[in-house]
């Protein structure tokens, strides 16, 4: 009830333009905007993906250290803290952190790490470091924050290589945010497209699509995996060869959302106003994407926003494999799979930071999603 | 004399390692025991020479009595225990993957005609009582042991050994050729010739060499530990005795599909079916593809400790399915297993839960060249590349261009020392000096050395081509991810010299499919070899198995009408390999083995990056007996060197 | 609407064959085969094979043949004797080695079924018709995190947890003492206890799907017209809950629940390989890595017809849920 003076300030607005048709049309996407505002949630989420996608886009800049920064002398260390006050007690307006000294312990081989407290490492912004193309085409050495040599700056610690985690995730969200939207939106078009044929024409079409779709889901696809990755020669990056998979697995994945769209639209078709559509002699097009569509516009946006944390995480699956991106090209299922040792669980948890994240993101894209969903209801008041 | 003072060197290094290893458990191994030895002493000489599983069984009239299971008294088998005398009961508890896995529980519980002894460097009877030579060493006669009993308590004899090489071992009924050490070599012409089986008595046979066959005992201590077969078990299903249809017949009933098949496993890897009689000291209990996989002890075992009570000390072998390495680590902490082997990847993480898992890290060493490394097919069918890998300096170049301390440091967690691929100080060939050869870092003059062979061009990623233009690319083909962290330390260093590295990870068996067709150009495998004269697979080409050789092994095995003709220092190898087979006395054994291993100091094929690391016996501080100061290798059957039938579980 | 089911099942038959043919040719797409994955296995132990060792060998076994008379082959057995062949890595008829698997891997997929409908269903319910409140999110955020921790990863921490707070890693379905032992009460209470971890890493990552899926559906059918309509009748909310929204919204986990079925067989793989459970994953993850085909190819043909069957199954109870589907088919 709350919702209403709303409605009611927007409405004047909305019916004001002359062409009726087209002010109809875009008064719902209008609403949905307005409706989606509200979504406390989700309008956090949104803010935070948006974060992320951000980082990713300018991932090298932020990310300290680069992909191959190996260094036997860092192997497994924890976290840093950021301190204000130093060991004598002094307040420094900049954070720091300390230097870091290390030694294998002579009996588990392990190595400890103690702050030494006489070096001191002030976060510098806009330093020099490792070298890298700025969104791919500006080469520059200019990193977001580091601290100066031969200090080092781990503020997640480092993995068994000695390379900073921090710079890990950073970088591997490049491939992890970015590369599911491209499965997903493959799987969405073919998914919606024979789903709704099938749906909406019925008949041997239907049954056709049908069957297409039971083979495809019985497709071996361990097997099909393997015989891609021995079929693709080494050459290929595995940033493109990982592209190539979850190209294949649009094209595996696309039946569970055609299922659904063709079990709508088959309820929705003999709706009294879709029935009336057909006999004013509307065309088929038309129908489906003015009065169909709308009517499950909401279910496609949660499994859509479900489909593609889905696909980061079938990508961590893939890692587990063997398959999919292997290191140094990093991405989060990359990360997940190294940490699923249980030498890392017990001994180096924060190798499981990588596990936030991708939890993180799941999470705001699901309440996107929700947000959305919400939002696009044409009944929800 | 050399000999000797290298075991002196390799005991004297055992012990440095132990020392800096496990400086803690050590001592207090060595204390334990002491103060126990007078007890269990006491109760031993309680007049319980037996389990008390089989004394229930005797009483219950099921089983014949001790005296009628074991051997006559002087032939019966003393074994030495580590520590001391055990009490019975008790299982081993491991995890195995499956059938697949069946080596692990195979070689700790082979029992050989003749085993290696402790420092391995000669083999001493086991199933055998004992053998005389003549002084050419053509004729062989070996002794059984009277009154030695399969574990159905059919009496073992000579015939078990003549029916396995007349029926079984020289009509290759189980999948192996005849082995090599069977053959002796004419000094003269190289011919090879098949020796002679004869049985003298019940419990004595002969074998007969037409040439001087100086190695037979310890060659066969290799190839064919298990000269002899239940006779009785194997008449029933041979074909050539009870014809194709009933060996057909046969195969169905125990599920198989194809004879052969079957046949294989019945005669070769006999010790997973609980269907065949063994002498081994515990007996297949149930089908291997269960769950939980069981041995149960053999009350025909034939050895007893020096208190005359029949071993082995341990009921049972429980072995449970695993799926991931993970379980295995999990279930030793946890205490679900108590014996367990591992690598020395997991060493942190055993020795940080030592205390908490109330169980004992025991690191033995192995005799490998290196635990990180590369090998250059020399055969590579890339006629550019091919000079490139044949050409010393480039060798040179790739193994001073990598910085071994940060491997070590990384890959091997600092277990590692940094350096050259080389027979370890204390195993038969060290090379003084060999493991520093080219393990300095120096980028810049493995980047001169690279310039000096023509690689002066560049492609567009700044990575070196051919003079002539072509692509130069390095492929390693990986058969598991395992060796990740290595290969990408590799793939910074090459690529740094400007070398193109692409590592491509496929399945084992593609990639056993790729090594015979010779497609793996480069490949991290690491030798192993106790003495090169007792197995030469790695070190002499004589068949496709070790990738730095290639197709020269093809050669070899086709007798030169495949593969690549091996030329230079190969083929060099390939003549000193003869002169090995053909040679009078150990003396001239050692010094051509020397040779090929001199060989390959000189020529670096293999190129290692990070010296061994040990194997880790991981017991549970109630198992005992486990030596600690041993060589873990295959030639020495690994876990089985250090006879798990006298381990006991301190109740 | 008998007809429709009739010409349903009809259509099953060649969808199968071609599905059995489709399989049998891309679990043998990946190069070599169970040969070269014996040897790699036999080369890695110390035992080296020949050529003509490996030549003799497929030979044996019918590997040197061609792939469709390899597939002709095989579904003659399987149409004529019911044998589905032979399985290479266990030494043993595919049925059964199938067969030992099978019981343990309908419990824990009946197990882990019911939870997950059991708490998805309810809790999606519960969320749709509390938007916003505390409880919804509170469900909401669990289930999201039940979903985005991969199975692996919660497997091995829910493991080491295990381990550090009780000792024991609850490896497997059994304790050690127990896999052999006969049937008792300390056995099947020994199974719940191992049961936990696996429901739990099964269960949740599909829950969460549920759950969301039921939550949507649930708020688009709350205020359709029907419902408002039959609010204003004065039924009570319960009755109008049950009676419109719930059984609509229950037609798209309807419509994927013939698929649930096999993925629930199969999709537990990894969680299964990782905390040592005996069941059908992964036996055929190995059949497939090792190129054990018949294996591979008989579960895979099982799996395919119980997706069949499932989509079929699924249909069917569509229509009867949804009255204008019904009419649809009445009318044809």
């Amino acid at each position: 009830m709350k919702t209403l003076p709303v409605f009611k300030r927007q409405k004047p607005a909305v019916i004001s333009p002359a062409k009726t048709k087209d002010a109809n049309y875009s008064s719902q996407w209008r609403l949905i905007y307005l409706k989606f505002k509200k979504h406390k949630l989700a309008r956090i989420s949104l803010v935070i993906l948006a974060v992320l996608y951000t980082v990713a886009l300018f991932a090298q800049f932020i990310a300290p250290y680069g992909l191959q920064s190996y260094d036997s002398k860092y192997v497994n260390a924890p976290p840093m803290g950021l301190h204000f006050i130093d060991a004598d007690g002094k307040f420094h307006f900049k954070p720091f952190v300390y230097g870091l000294k290390s030694e294998r312990d002579p009996e588990t081989m392990r190595k400890m790490f103690v702050a030494d407290t006489e070096n001191r490492y002030p976060i510098q912004f806009f330093v020099r470091g490792e070298e890298y193309k700025f969104l791919g085409l500006i080469p520059t050495s200019l990193h977001l924050l580091g601290v100066e040599e031969p200090g080092r700056i781990f503020l997640l610690g480092t993995d068994g290589m000695g390379r900073d985690m921090f710079s890990r995730i950073v970088l591997g969200s490049q491939v992890s945010l970015s590369i599911p939207l491209v499965g997903v939106g493959i799987s969405f078009v073919i998914g919606l497209f024979l789903g709704g044929i099938s749906g909406y024409f019925g008949g041997w079409m239907d049954s056709v699509i049908q069957r297409i779709i039971e083979i495809i889901r019985s497709f071996p696809t361990l097997p099909l995996w393997m015989a891609l990755s021995a079929a693709i020669p080494p050459r290929i990056p595995v940033v493109t060869m990982y592209l190539y998979i979850v190209i294949i697995f649009a094209f595996i994945g696309w039946t569970d959302l055609a299922r659904v769209v063709r079990g709508k639209f088959i309820s929705l078709k003999n709706e009294d106003y879709v029935v009336a559509a057909k006999i004013a002699g509307v065309s088929d097009g038309k129908i489906i994407v003015k009065h169909l569509l709308p009517g499950f516009i909401s279910y496609l946006v949660v499994a859509t926003t479900l489909a593609i944390p889905g696909m980061i995480l079938a990508e961590t699956a893939m890692s587990f494999l063997g398959l999919g991106i292997r290191s140094p090209a990093t991405s989060w299922g990359v990360l997940l799979q190294e940490a699923q040792k249980i030498e890392n669980v017990a001994l180096y948890p924060w190798k499981l930071f990588p596990l936030g994240i991708v939890i993180l993101t799941v999470l705001t894209y699901n309440f996107l999603g929700d947000g959305l969903r919400d939002a696009a209801d044409p009944y929800k008041k | 004399m050399k000999r000797n003072k290298s075991f002196i060197l390799l005991l004297v290094i055992m012990a440095l390692v132990m020392a800096a290893c496990s400086n803690n458990a050590a001592p207090k191994e060595a204390e334990k025991p002491k103060d126990n030895t007078d007890k269990p002493v006491e109760t031993a000489q309680s007049d319980v020479k037996e389990a008390p599983m089989l004394t229930a069984l005797v009483t219950a009239g099921t089983l014949p009595k001790l005296e009628e299971r074991m051997p006559v008294q002087s032939d019966i088998m003393v074994q030495e225990v580590v520590d001391e005398i055990g009490t019975y009961g008790g299982d081993w508890k491991m995890p195995w993957t499956g059938p697949g896995d069946k080596w692990g529980v195979g070689m700790a519980t082979e029992e050989a005609l003749f085993r290696f002894n402790k420092t391995g460097d000669k083999v001493e009877p086991n199933v055998a009582k004992g053998y005389e030579v003549n002084d050419d060493s053509t004729v062989f006669t070996i002794h059984l042991r009277e009154g030695m009993k399969w574990s159905d308590g059919v009496p073992f004899t000579a015939d078990d050994v003549l029916f396995y090489w007349e029926h079984m071992l020289t009509k290759e009924t189980f999948g192996k050729k005849i082995y090599d050490a069977y053959y002796s070599v004419d000094p003269a012409t190289g011919n090879k010739a098949l020796a002679e089986v004869k049985k003298v008595n019940d419990y004595t046979f002969t074998v007969t060499h037409k040439y001087p066959n100086v190695q037979f005992l310890e060659r066969v201590a290799i190839d064919n530990k298990w000269f002899f077969a239940p006779a009785h078990f194997h008449k029933t299903i041979l074909p050539e005795l009870v014809g194709d249809a009933k060996t057909l017949e046969i195969t169905k009933q125990w599920g198989y599909e194809d004879p052969k098949v079957f046949l294989v496993e019945t005669g070769y890897y006999d010790w997973i079916h609980y269907q065949i009689p063994t002498i081994r000291a515990w007996v297949p209990k149930n089908d291997p593809n269960s769950d939980q996989f069981i041995y149960e002890r053999n009350p025909y075992y034939w050895k007893t400790d020096a208190e005359g009570k029949q071993l082995p000390y341990m009921d049972r072998i429980v072995m449970t399915k695993i799926q991931d390495p993970s379980q295995k680590l999990l279930g030793t902490l946890s205490g679900d297993y108590n014996l367990v082997t591992f690598d020395s990847k997991d060493f942190t993480v055993l020795k940080e839960n030592e205390k908490k898992g109330d169980f004992r890290v025991i690191p033995w060493t192995q005799p490998t060249w290196s635990s990180a490394g590369v090998q250059l097919n020399q055969t590579t069918p890339d006629p550019n590349l091919r000079k490139l890998f044949q050409d010393i300096r480039f060798r040179e170049a790739l193994s001073i261009g990598v910085d071994r301390v940060e491997i070590s440091e990384i890959v091997t967690n600092g277990l590692a020392d940094p350096i050259q691929a080389s027979v370890p100080e204390g195993v038969i060939g060290y090379q003084e000096g060999w493991a520093k050869q080219w393990a300095e870092y120096d980028p810049e003059r493995a980047n001169q050395i690279l310039d000096e062979l023509g690689l002066t061009k560049r492609d567009k990623n700044n990575f070196r081509i051919f003079a002539d233009g072509s692509d130069l690319t390095l492929d390693i083909v990986e058969g598991s991810p395992d060796n990740a962290a290595f290969l990408e330390l590799l793939k910074k260093y090459y690529e740094n010299l400007g070398l193109k590295l692409n590592v491509k990870v496929v399945d084992s068996g593609t990639q056993f499919d790729l090594k015979y067709a010779n497609k793996i150009p480069m490949h991290t495998e690491n030798i192993s070899v106790a003495n090169v004269a007792f197995r030469p697979d790695t070190l002499v080409p004589l068949r496709v198995i070790t990738p730095w050789f290639g197709h020269y092994g093809l050669y070899s095995s086709s007798g030169g009408k495949e593969g690549e003709k091996p030329e230079g220092d190969v083929a060099l190898i390939l003549q000193l390999w003869d002169k090995v087979k053909a040679s009078k006395s150990v003396d001239e054994i050692n010094q051509y083995s020397n040779e090929i291993v001199k060989l390959h100091m000189k020529n670096q094929w293999v190129i290692g990056y990070a010296g061994p690391t040990p194997v880790l016996i991981t017991a549970s501080n109630s198992v005992r007996n486990v030596p600690s100061n041993l060589v873990w290798a295959d030639e020495y059957r690994t876990l089985g060197h250090g006879h798990p039938s006298q381990f006991y579980i301190k109740q | 609407m008998l007809q429709y089911i009739i010409k349903r099942i009809l259509l099953v038959i060649p969808v199968v064959i071609l599905i059995s043919f489709v399989v049998f040719y891309i679990i043998q797409l990946p190069p070599g085969d169970y040969v070269s994955s014996y040897s790699a296995k036999m080369s890695a132990a110390g035992d080296v094979m020949t050529q003509a060792e490996m030549d003799e060998m497929r030979a044996n076994l019918g590997l040197d043949r061609p792939v469709y008379e390899q597939y002709f082959v095989w579904m003659k057995k399987i149409i004529l004797h019911g044998d589905f062949g032979f399985s290479f890595n266990f030494n043993k008829p595919v049925i059964d080695v199938v067969g030992q698997y099978m019981g343990l891997t309908i419990v824990v997929s009946l197990v882990t079924m019911l939870f997950q409908y059991a708490v998805a269903i309810p809790i999606g319910i519960y969320t749709a018709v509390k938007q916003y409140s505390a409880g919804d999110y509170f469900f909401s955020g669990l289930s999201f995190i039940g979903m985005a921790t991969p199975n692996f990863l919660l497997a091995i921490i829910l493991m080491y947890l295990s381990y550090t707070w009780f000792g024991d890693p609850l490896l497997g379905l059994f304790s050690n003492e127990y896999v052999n032992a006969p049937w008792s009460m300390e056995k099947v209470f020994d199974l719940m206890k191992h049961l936990i971890i696996p429901v739990i890493v099964i269960g949740l990552s599909s829950t969460a799907d549920l759950v969301r899926i039921m939550r949507g559906q649930m708020l688009d059918e709350l205020n359709k017209p029907n419902v408002v309509t039959a609010r204003a009748k004065g039924l009570s909310e319960w009755s109008i809950l049950w009676k419109y929204p719930t059984r609509a919204a229950l037609n798209p986990i309807v419509s994927t629940l013939g698929w649930s079925l096999s993925s629930i067989f199969t999709g537990a793989t990894i969680t299964a390989i990782v905390l040592n459970l005996p069941i059908q994953g992964p036996v055929m993850y190995n059949a497939l890595l090792g190129q054990d085909m018949y294996l591979a190819g008989s579960w895979l043909l099982f799996m395919a017809l119980l997706t069949v069957v499932g989509t079929l199954i699924s249909d069917i109870l569509l229509a009867w849920l949804d009255p204008k589907i019904r009419t649809e088919f009445r009318g044809n």
